[in-house]
């Protein structure tokens, strides 16, 4: 801010822009001080509140109001009990004249020629250089794409006689479960394990309406079927043992636990593979084989509904 | 526009200050409820006499349903077999009885005292000895809440969330929020499988699991600690993001609103002369 007028003499210091802005100065001052005291106490009470080994809520509460208050103060400062203005400082024209330009064009025509010569070998070593580290730098960019996924989409690390265990490391026997009731379950060897978790659910025996070719796939009523939903892949763990329903929580989707987990509402596109399970002589529940199908939502390769 | 500086001030203060305010008070309830634990080795209501008194509570405000020998009907389950346990969570959360036959359970305060409560749960016990889910006997001690985290977000957190707040389910059906149940509730749910709710234990939980889920919801889903001041119901990003956009934003362009405005002493004629482009 420049004290001079338009034409560049100092502006007298009675001038009208020299008053401050407020319409009642002396209210604007109250208004101001006010804001800071407030800053004062919420600073005096951060101060406070980190001696007595407050929570975070008070900690960042008083902090918070203090700086708060402190920067209303600033700016109320600034707006009501400064100068009101407006000022001007008079500047030079920064436009080039026709002139310079002329001048500008003719002298690099002239000694521009004269400088830079043709030199074929180095601009065509040159555009070389240029050429292979454009090459060169597509390596890490395609690199960065990652492997190739080969059959991971088509396998999990379920395998013939796996056993169910739970994410504890308990095996799953076929006495443990209540009817009406589901644990999640891993392979042995991946427990845990994201592109394993499988959902085995107790039903009442005969409730299950088999689909064909599935007819041993469920002893006992033990019912087991890949949690990645179909659709996008969320964890299925939503099961409501009256309607006999599970539920993925992303996008609603509902699939029928007794009649192979098809899906009856929302977009999941197919049912949840279902994985075979037997009971061995020691009563505990295993899988057949692994998944006949490939988990989860669809991709290109698979073909079908995605 | 200095009428504008007051208003815009109280505005900005009364948000932040009312988010504390929210946000204490919030928290003020939610450590003031209590979760009483709720013992069977109390051996109380047993005698002759109060399961006498249980069973005049049953005819008075369950057997229209429930059927006089709590066999059920066409209007309701079969309670024989169950256990006290169901009785006693069903009705100390108020989700029974039902306000009309028809009605959805919903919770609401529990209708009868403890010891009415117990008796009801003890005479419908009484009717098959020993069969079905006593009520359970929780002793949090030793309990280990991190391991109670870990079922609690594996088994627990997919239908009822993991602040504890409920969600829809298929059809109208709704988990229900588990602030405001006794640990004892916790571990009757754990242990009937209530409604749509399958049974935790036995099966996915072993029985000092089911103690820890019990206790980490005593200790944590009780007692949520809300660390930004407001928990916003614990109900998920749609609150939170309305709350920072419409409350945070909205009081940063209020602010801006403010530092930015022309102060108002300003002369009309002065101020549109002196604006004009001036070239030396």
């Amino acid at each position: 801010m420049s004290d001079h007028s338009s034409n560049g003499t100092p502006v007298p210091t009675d001038a009208p822009q020299f008053e401050v802005a407020a319409r009642n100065p002396l209210r604007a001052e109250k208004m101001t001080a006010a804001l800071f005291l407030l800053s004062v106490a919420s600073f005096a009470g951060f101060g406070a509140a980190y001696w007595q080994n407050g929570s975070n809520f008070w900690l960042g509460g008083t902090l918070g109001f203090g700086m708060s208050f402190f920067g209303a103060g600033f700016v109320a400062w600034g707006k009501y009990l400064m100068p009101r203005g407006p000022f001007e400082e008079p500047r030079a024209m920064m436009e080039t004249t026709p002139e310079e330009q002329k001048a500008l064009i003719d002298d690099f025509a002239s000694r521009g020629k004269v400088a830079v010569k043709r030199r074929g070998f180095i601009v065509g070593v040159m555009a070389l250089a240029g050429g292979i580290f454009s090459i060169v730098a597509l390596f890490p960019l395609l690199r960065s794409l990652g492997p190739l996924p080969k059959n991971a989409f088509y396998t999990t690390p379920w395998r013939k006689d796996a056993y169910l265990t739970q994410s504890d490391g308990r095996r799953v026997a076929v006495s443990d479960v209540p009817i009406g009731s589901f644990v999640t379950v891993f392979p042995q060897n991946d427990v845990g394990g994201a592109l394993s978790q499988t959902i085995l659910i107790h039903v009442q025996d005969g409730a299950i309406i088999t689909k064909p070719g599935r007819e041993t796939w469920g002893p006992d009523g033990y019912v087991a079927y890949s949690k990645v939903c179909t659709h996008s892949g969320c964890p299925v763990g939503l099961y409501e043992q009256l309607t006999g329903l599970l539920l993925c929580p992303c996008h609603q989707s509902m699939f029928l636990v007794a009649k192979g987990a098809e899906p009856i509402f929302g977009p999941a596109p197919r049912p949840l593979p279902q994985l075979p399970l037997y009971v061995d002589d020691s009563g505990y529940l295993r899988a057949q084989t692994g998944y006949d199908e490939p988990i989860g939502p669809g991709f290109w390769e698979r073909g079908g509904t995605l | 526009m200095r009428r504008l500086f007051l208003p815009v001030g109280i505005t900005v203060l009364a948000i932040a200050l009312g988010m504390m305010f929210f946000g204490v008070s919030e928290g003020a309830t939610k450590s003031g409820n209590p979760a009483p634990v709720r013992l069977t080795a109390d051996p109380g209501p047993t005698s002759a006499a109060s399961l006498a008194s249980g069973e005049e509570l049953f005819a008075e405000n369950c057997s229209t349903c429930h059927g006089a020998e709590a066999k059920g009907s066409a209007l309701a389950p079969n309670l024989q077999g169950l256990g006290s346990a169901t009785v006693d969570l069903w009705v100390s959360t108020g989700l029974m009885p039902l306000s009309v036959p028809t009605a959805e359970p919903v919770r609401k305060p529990d209708k009868f005292t403890n010891q009415q409560t117990l008796e009801l749960a003890n005479w419908v016990q009484s009717l098959t000895p020993g069969v079905g889910v006593a009520i359970p006997t929780v002793d949090l001690k030793g309990a280990n809440v991190a391991v109670g985290f870990d079922m609690f977000a594996a088994n627990c957190a997919p239908c009822h969330t993991i602040t504890g707040a409920g969600d829809a389910l298929s059809g109208g059906l709704e988990a229900l929020p588990l602030h405001g149940v006794t640990a004892t509730n916790v571990a009757e749910a754990i242990e009937t499988g209530p409604g749509n709710m399958p049974r935790m234990y036995p099966g996915a939980l072993t029985k000092t699991e089911a103690n820890d889920v019990v206790a980490y919801v005593t200790e944590d889903i009780e007692h949520p600690s809300s660390p930004g001041g407001l928990g916003l119901g614990g109900v998920g990003p749609v609150a939170e993001g309305f709350v920072g956009l419409f409350l945070g934003v909205g009081a940063c362009m209020l602010i801006a609103l403010w530092i930015g405005e022309r102060t108002e002493r300003e002369d009309p004629e002065q101020a549109h002369d002196e604006l004009e482009p001036t070239h030396v």
